[in-house]
């Protein structure tokens, strides 16, 4: 039958397939390279030097969510009209994939211009050229901006002596304590020693039965424990051999520090961690056993006092309080970290990106980050936004928060040194301080394991 | 070569060509999504398990490097450990669970509708939100499962944040999700000719041996496509673990599984070849435990068309 049909048709019926291939070939490759393509071009358009309009377009990915975009819209309506020749775009992803979303834009050349990133991870962006120098535009109106930011706001962002990141949201560590749970066990006045600390914590423990039912403190569970979290109150941030290594092995203030966490391990961490994760797993995350009443002593920044408690446990507004956290390095510290802004390899139009970093820091716009910095909760990248009538009717509204701010200048605190291999650090150190707390390495053991994991950064 | 491209040009319009031409045509949706989702990306993890990569620039060859290192990194031995015994006892557990469980609601009894959709309820609650309740459910000082364990003088363990007792409880966590392999047993049970049990009553069969010698070999192939998943699906077990531990893998590395090792190697670390390399002997290890449990299968998986 079919050896019957003419060969005209024949060839028609070959040339319809191959034409109907051919264009749901070059169809599905369209879908895919669609968006990369028209990316390049409108910034190609864009260009650094700007549209057609004078205006050059950037954008600016975070990984925030709930009530902080409305923050981040703000902020960017804010820029838009004192900027009228550059305007930013806001877009959010889940921070879950934030990274491999950043990295995937890269490789496909189309990243955004500026990333709002948590800063432990910029040292290894730096290391491999993921992320670009800020340093060639700290000319003319930003000469002054690296001694404009706290010394630590400034470590922060370096990586081998140049300016990678501008801090937009800056953290400060000091100890909370319940005020109800310490007149109940007795004691006038909240600890400023080690010793006291430990000892009046000792008095909060409830656990009748064997059931947990009260925390009085425990610093290795929780969100922010871990060796690295309690590091500048003892001095043991960046203990560096001379060849670069991390060797806390070596290091007198880390052996003190792993020493004192030991001294919590006779209380029941498997529980306290399973307290942690049910009261985590409301509210967003939001809630901890302080909030919720039931813990004496918490180490946390100021969010929790500013945000956490007001929005999850309103009762508690009045039954805190806050002091700097006792160390032995004999002042006030804390550990600097914080969100930080970057510039991604490739980004299209990097001078205006900095301009919006700058920005967003609060330098040559005090004024306005000092109304925005109170409604995030966060701890500013300069001294001069501290001293703006916003942020002070803030400190006098809240005094608690002075102990926060007046540690960024302190000269014992201390932001850890961006390497290359700080991600494995970071998870290595949480491991270590879990295994001091459940005695399964002695605390010379656990800062072994801490400097070999991080020097010995698996593969490639 | 004028004779060889003669030969060809009559050879593809054959209608033998014609039909294979139209055939790949309809199908090409699926080949090219098939190389362009699948084909690729596996020959690229190939190529990058020996390179060492970052994301960003070129990749440097590097050999056998990464699979060196894999042998002797004592945290991929641990996690290797982790999703072996996970496996081990999940499958079995949750294969005999969820049979037994169809059987169950196979029977002719009141409100069957309401209780075949009660148990199939939980399978649709996102994995993220019932593994926060989980949380709750095995707290140790005021979750359930210990509040009922104390009414008979049992004093609960930390459940998931004991070395002990943190893969027991995902095991546990696990059988919240049973209701998928459930109905797919219910459906193979009906389907099993009800003469069957007819005739092996009228032998004499009791309950036990109409299990054994009825019910078990005309769904053994059902058994087996939902072992294989289940297996599958155990050696890349993942999302739990990771939205309840913190940091990943705690207590003391006890919850460390396979897949949770390799996202923190390639999005926390972003040891890209490191990983590629860990997805590389993932799949020759999926692919292994599969080709063993086809072949072995012939034993006991029983065929009704089959000729043998």
């Amino acid at each position: 039958m079919t050896d019957n049909i003419p060969s005209r048709r024949r060839a028609r019926s070959w040339t319809a397939p191959a034409a109907l291939l051919a264009t749901s070939a070059v169809l599905t490759l369209a879908a895919c390279g669609g968006p990369a393509a028209s990316s390049a071009s409108s910034a190609s358009s864009a260009g650094g030097t700007g549209s057609a309009s004078g205006v050059v377009n950037i954008t600016w990915q975070t990984m925030w969510s709930g009530e902080t975009l409305t923050l981040l819209n703000q902020m960017v309506t804010q820029f838009n009209k004192t900027h009228p020749d550059i305007h930013v775009t806001e877009s959010n992803i889940p921070s879950a994939t934030g990274d491999a979303k950043l990295l995937s834009e890269i490789a496909a050349g189309d990243p955004p211009d500026v990333f709002t990133e948590w800063n432990p991870v910029l040292g290894e962006y730096a290391a491999d050229g993921t992320i670009q120098s800020m340093s060639p535009y700290l000319t003319g109106t930003y000469a002054g901006l690296e001694k404009w930011e706290y010394p630590i706001a400034l470590q922060g962002g370096e990586y081998k002596g140049a300016l990678y990141a501008l801090p937009m949201s800056m953290n400060s560590w000091a100890l909370y304590y319940n005020k109800s749970m310490l007149t109940a066990a007795g004691i006038s006045s909240p600890p400023t020693t080690l010793a006291q600390l430990y000892a009046d914590q000792a008095k909060e423990w409830k656990t009748p039965g064997g059931k947990l039912e009260q925390i009085g403190f425990d610093p290795d569970a929780g969100d922010n424990a871990g060796f690295e979290y309690y590091g500048s109150f003892f001095g043991a941030v960046n203990c560096f051999s001379s060849a670069g290594k991390y060797s806390f092995e070596t290091c007198p203030a880390a052996t003190t520090e792993a020493n004192w966490l030991a001294q919590y391990d006779n209380y029941p961490l498997s529980d306290v961690e399973a307290m942690q994760a049910a009261y985590g797993a409301v509210a967003g995350g939001q809630d901890d056993p302080f909030v919720a009443g039931k813990e004496g002593f918490d180490m946390d920044g100021p969010w929790e006092g500013a945000q956490n408690i007001p929005v999850t446990n309103p009762s508690m507004n009045s039954n805190f309080g806050v002091e700097a956290f006792p160390g032995t390095v004999g002042q006030p510290s804390t550990f600097g970290q914080g969100n930080y802004n970057i510039i991604p390899k490739g980004a299209a139009n990097p001078q205006a990106a900095f301009t919006f970093a700058a920005w967003l820091a609060g330098y040559d716009n005090a004024t306005f980050t000092a109304q925005m910095d109170p409604k995030g909760g966060w701890m500013p990248a300069s001294p001069s936004i501290v001293q703006q009538p916003a942020y002070q009717a803030w400190l006098k509204a809240n005094p608690w928060l002075n102990v926060f701010v007046s540690q960024m200048s302190s000269s014992a605190s201390v932001a850890p040194a961006l390497t290359a291999s700080e991600s494995e650090f970071e998870t290595a150190e949480a491991t270590a301080t879990e295994d001091i707390a459940e005695r399964s390495k002695t605390p010379q053991q656990a800062l072994v394991y801490i400097d070999q994991q991080a020097n010995s950064a698996a593969g490639g | 070569m004028q004779m060889t491209t003669r030969a060809v040009i009559p050879a593809l319009r054959s209608p033998g060509s014609r039909r294979l031409w139209l055939g790949l045509l309809f199908v090409s949706p699926w080949i090219i999504g098939f190389c362009g989702f699948y084909l690729y990306p596996f020959l690229a993890t190939l190529y990058y398990s020996f390179t060492s990569f970052t994301g960003i620039g070129n990749p440097t060859f590097t050999g056998l490097a990464n699979f060196d290192s894999l042998i002797h990194d004592t945290t991929f031995r641990t996690a290797l450990f982790n999703t072996f015994y996970y496996t081990v006892v999940e499958v079995p557990f949750s294969t005999v669970a969820a049979l037994g469980l169809a059987m169950l609601l196979n029977m002719n009894v009141r409100g069957q509708a309401f209780y075949r959709t009660l148990f199939y309820i939980p399978s649709i609650v996102p994995v993220v939100a019932s593994s926060l309740i989980f949380v709750w459910i095995f707290q140790p000082s005021f979750g359930i499962v210990n509040a009922l364990l104390a009414d008979v003088h049992v004093n609960g363990p930390a459940w998931f944040f004991s070395i002990t007792w943190s893969k027991p409880t995902f095991i546990l966590l696990g059988l919240w999700g049973m209701g998928q392999p459930m109905v797919i047993y219910l459906a193979a049970l009906q389907g099993v000719p009800k003469e069957m049990y007819e005739v092996a009553a009228l032998e004499g069969a009791g309950p036990w041996q109409r299990l054994r010698y009825v019910t078990i070999p005309m769904i053994s192939p059902i058994i087996l496509f939902n072992v294989i998943l289940s297996l599958v699906l155990s050696i890349q077990y993942f999302t739990q673990a990771q939205v309840i531990e913190s940091p990943v893998g705690s207590p003391g590395n006890s919850t460390m599984f396979y897949v949770t090792y390799y996202y923190q190697q390639a999005f926390q670390y972003l040891h890209l070849g490191y990983a590629s390399a860990m997805a590389f002997l993932l799949f020759i290890l999926v692919l292994i435990v599969t080709v063993v449990l086809l072949k072995t299968s012939s034993r006991w998986v029983y065929y009704e068309n089959e000729e043998r």
